[in-house]
């Protein structure tokens, strides 16, 4: 497969730092540098890369907004929005009117200083400037994994009906064995399901869970197995 | 007066404290420190009571800054007054906020009608449960080992059979305040609105100092219990 990353950083340490850890992964066929804010929209449109891995400072509110919208479209969510290319229409840089293929795109923080809390919801990953190589590399290899999120990924906290399937079936008392035979998946996949619940939903305990199915309908009172499965 | 990262000093005054975090309320009365007590410093009130200055502020400093480190305290403190401090806390806890807790419970589930509202009550009486059972445990089973290492390092009374030690307690101690932040998330998040304003309110400031009251009763136990009973049974093995 022929992945391309941007790598977008003003210190020259940092970036080709970058260049040389994710050159190592052998996960990139093609790995560009930017230094400066300027060439961003160009650089994406002329290389539509998988990954952008990106310093926040360089990010303006306007910058932001434009990023957004350049990721919904290319991962195939997300309308194009032309009110805001005409507003750039002077801006020879203006990108909006070029057709992008839609595909794969992830977005990933570089920081080393604080982050600004509007900003996260953009980001897919973030790195941290003391990160390890192997540390750098797992985050950017579950980045590949990870389905594509539209919209604000960290907000995104909506149960799939697959997984509202599990949390019927964890309310009724039933075991990981048995959900993963009753909905026909394997066991791990059932433990995969329950942490991304977990996760979405911040509650961590099944008693916890079971009150909230009841809550959202996911299931009915009565169809609660036994007492003693509260406590699990 | 932001006492953030600030260390508690004896020449601090107690009310100076206090202003700067309301959190420390809670440890008074687990030293028998009562309220009204003027401009007193914390030396003044200690000598008074005759309250070990450096433990209490080894105990104040723990239990308000994530911080602290009380590496170079750790080797003067008697388990014995940690022990009777940690129980005053677990009265505290049974008597006080458990009772309190469960009147707001009862109350929001009086005034709410919805058929997820029993679930939560079960929910939570099934917590207090599993916080009595932890407690107790610690109360009857780990608390009256560590004494009798305790007295065996100070008098050399004969030591029965060691049938315990601070390996089993430190794998034990799992963190009960789990459960409480799933119920603030219920009521913060998904409990639909029920009319119930204030009370729901009041409800989760109670549920948050709790949970807060507990990590930092959980903190002395880690970096002070432990620590210190692990350097009595080296002396004693």
């Amino acid at each position: 497969m022929n992945r391309t990353i941007l790598i977008a950083e003003q210190s020259e340490i940092i970036r080709k730092g970058l260049v040389q850890i994710t050159g190592n992964l052998n996960l990139f066929d093609n790995i560009h540098e930017i230094s400066c804010s300027s060439k961003l929209k160009t650089s994406l449109t002329r290389l539509e890369p998988d990954v952008l891995v990106i310093n926040p400072a360089l990010i303006d509110p306007e910058m932001q907004q434009w990023l957004a919208g350049y990721r919904d479209r290319k991962n195939g969510s997300g309308t194009f929005d032309t009110d805001d290319s005409n507003e750039d229409g002077d801006n020879h840089e203006n990108t909006g009117q070029k057709e992008i293929k839609p595909g794969y795109f992830r977005i990933a923080a570089i920081i080393h200083t604080l982050i600004d809390d509007e900003l996260k919801g953009l980001f897919d990953e973030v790195i941290q400037v003391g990160d390890t190589g192997l540390k750098i590399k797992g985050k950017i290899n579950s980045m590949l994994s990870r389905p594509a999120s539209p919209g604000s990924p960290v907000q995104d906290d909506t149960l799939s009906s697959r997984e509202k399937d599990v949390v019927r079936l964890l309310a009724k008392g039933l075991s990981n064995k048995e959900i993963s035979e009753e909905l026909f998946i394997s066991p791990h996949t059932v433990i995969t399901h329950r942490k991304n619940i977990t996760r979405k939903l911040n509650i961590k305990s099944v008693a916890g869970l079971i009150v909230y199915a009841i809550i959202n309908g996911i299931v009915n009172v009565d169809e609660l197995h036994d007492d003693k499965n509260i406590n699990k | 007066m932001n006492m953030a990262g600030l260390i508690i000093t004896g020449e601090m005054k107690l009310s100076d404290i206090v202003d700067g975090d309301k959190r420390a309320l809670v440890l008074f009365p687990r030293f028998g420190i009562e309220l009204g007590f003027g401009d007193r410093s914390v030396e003044d009130i200690c000598k008074k009571l005759g309250i070990d200055l450096q433990f209490f502020l080894l105990m104040v400093n723990t239990f308000l800054n994530p911080d602290y480190f009380p590496d170079k305290q750790l080797k003067r403190v008697d388990v014995d007054m940690l022990i009777g401090y940690l129980v005053e806390a677990h009265n505290y806890y049974l008597e006080e906020r458990i009772p309190y807790l469960q009147s707001l419970i009862n109350n929001f589930k009086n005034r709410v009608d919805h058929p997820a509202v029993m679930q939560l009550e079960k929910f939570f009486d099934q917590y207090i449960d599993e916080v009595r059972d932890h407690l107790a445990y610690e109360d009857e089973t780990a608390f009256p080992y560590m004494e009798r290492i305790s007295a065996y390092g100070k008098s050399r009374l004969p030591l029965e059979r060691i049938d315990y030690s601070v390996d089993v307690f430190e794998e034990r101690h799992d963190n009960i305040q789990e459960k409480l932040s799933d119920l603030k998330n219920l009521l913060v998040k998904y409990f639909p609105p029920a009319g119930d304003r204030y009370l729901r309110i009041r409800l989760l400031n109670e549920l948050i100092d709790f949970e807060e009251d507990l990590i930092n009763h959980a903190r002395i136990e880690d970096k002070v219990l432990i620590p210190v009973v692990r350097q009595l049974e080296k002396q004693v093995r």
